[in-house]
């Protein structure tokens, strides 16, 4: 037997030519090609990072092909809602009953707080004629945008998701987002700003982006101002930082955009009055300067389905 | 064939991801696209992993309207080192896709991170530390039913293209 069998004479028995396989020859050549392959590969990806990250020369061919794939996460969507909707019953069902007795409580308790309200908004709108006060920009003075949210945040750093609208209707860069339910106006809680906008979808940033900040105030006290900001771990907290230790902040007031403050050239994006959270608790230690005052977001961040993105008014 | 179908799972795969499945917080850091390529780099080798990583990673920058090439980058490279284990050892043994699933996932975190802070993004390191147990059991748990289906559209390869993988010296 000669020294340089072949694999094949040893278990087959047999020296008889194989046809070339299909599957992973293992021969310079194919050693060679593969390398070829997913050099040229890495290669073009390192470009389209440079490319993509350095200047928006393929903004639009990614805006293409956003758009293309559009109908089909839609339809991806509207098959899954159905499971997904009978999940949220059965979880809907878990929670029901507590759920029921708790906004029983809460609906008896804003009826009252609607009455006072009602009463207040009357005399602020008498007032403000009477005064001709111009405030801060408030939501009432924006287009709203109703849309729906095409892509999730994906894996456990980004925190921005895409939306159905873009520069045609009106987004722009910077354009303040909130979620259609409750808050003032029928706007909703903020969740973020639009960070890149393509023709027909927008990129939002989310509030519990580690580089989102809001300039905010508490809805009861406004001599309250802070910034508010992601907290240190889970998305579920934000936190109000940079409040000084007077006014002492209460559990449970609500924490809303400030707008801009005073009449400075750098006017916050943020219009007045958007609902940001609810505090959830408060500390302070005589060695700090701020108090620490941690936020409940009205917003779950996880679930959103919808949102509202605000724009200057048209004319 | 195979091409046409890989395709088609990975594009599937890939809306689930964007639309369905990271709508729940809890499936955000599981990644169905990333078991899904595993399964087929390891079934079909390192040229076809690499291949179908990169236009996957392609689709979902796109999906997501993020820097074009950093999930390239990624699924290109854990698609091809993953055909090259299923080409010479693993593609028969039944925790390879498992092994294969946790190593990457694990890798694939910790690249993206690398990426994002060397593009001068956040790169919240302690998050992701966070997130990786959750994400290697979820990734684990998808990659039984995954790799299950995958094994059944791309069958193993016949016994004769295998004996040809390794050559023997001497």
């Amino acid at each position: 037997m000669p020294r340089n069998r072949t694999v094949r004479l040893a278990v087959l028995g047999s020296s008889v030519q194989r046809a070339a396989p299909s599957g992973f020859p293992s021969s310079r050549s194919s050693a060679l090609k593969r390398r070829i392959v997913v050099g040229l590969l890495v290669l073009a990806s390192l470009v389209l990072i440079t490319v993509s990250f350095r200047s928006s020369a393929l903004d639009g061919v990614q805006g293409t092909g956003a758009t293309v794939l559009r109908p089909f996460e839609v339809a991806a969507d509207r098959i899954a809602r159905p499971f997904a909707d009978t999940i949220g019953w059965f979880r809907g069902l878990v929670d029901a009953k507590n759920d029921n007795k708790k906004l029983r409580a809460q609906n008896e308790a804003l009826r009252r707080q609607l009455i006072l309200d009602e009463g207040a908004i009357h005399q602020n709108v008498e007032l403000t004629k009477a005064l001709n006060y111009k405030g801060p920009p408030s939501v009432a003075g924006f287009d709203k945008v109703r849309t729906s949210v095409v892509a999730n945040p994906q894996g456990a750093i980004e925190e921005n998701l895409v939306i159905d609208a873009g520069s045609s209707d009106g987004v722009r860069v910077g354009s303040v987002v909130v979620e259609p339910i409750g808050g003032p106006d029928g706007s909703g809680a903020l969740i973020g700003t639009v960070d890149r906008v393509f023709s027909h979808e927008a990129r939002v940033t989310l509030l519990t982006d580690s580089e989102s900040a809001v300039t905010a105030t508490d809805i009861t006290n406004p001599q309250v101002i802070g910034s508010v900001q992601r907290g240190g771990g889970s998305s579920d907290v934000l936190v109000l930082d940079r409040v000084p230790k007077r006014p002492v902040v209460r559990i449970g007031d609500t924490i809303v955009t400030a707008g801009s403050l005073g009449a400075g050239p750098l006017k916050s994006k943020y219009p007045r009055g958007i609902p940001i959270g609810t505090v959830s608790s408060r500390s302070s230690t005589d060695a700090d300067l701020f108090q620490n005052i941690q936020l409940k977001p009205l917003v779950d961040f996880s679930s959103i389905q919808s949102v509202i993105v605000l724009v200057p008014k048209a004319g | 064939m195979d091409v046409l179908k890989a395709a088609l799972v990975l594009f599937v795969a890939a809306l689930l991801q964007l639309s369905v499945l990271t709508e729940y917080r809890l499936f955000r850091t599981a990644s169905i696209v990333l078991v899904a390529l595993l399964s087929i780099a390891l079934l079909r080798g390192s040229i076809f992993g690499a291949v179908a990583g990169f236009v996957t990673g392609l689709l979902l920058d796109t999906g997501t309207l993020g820097t074009l090439g950093i999930t390239s980058l990624l699924l290109t490279l854990g698609g091809f080192w993953i055909g090259r284990y299923g080409e010479t050892t693993a593609r028969d043994r039944f925790h390879a896709p498992y092994v294969s699933v946790a190593v990457v996932t694990a890798l694939y975190l910790f690249g993206q991170l690398m990426l994002q802070f060397m593009l001068g993004e956040p790169a919240p390191a302690g998050l992701v530390a966070h997130g990786v147990p959750g994400a290697l059991l979820l990734n684990l748990i998808l990659t039984l039913p995954v790799y299950a289906l995958i094994r059944r559209l791309f069958p193993p390869l016949e016994l004769g293209d295998r004996i040809r993988e390794v050559r023997l010296l001497g």
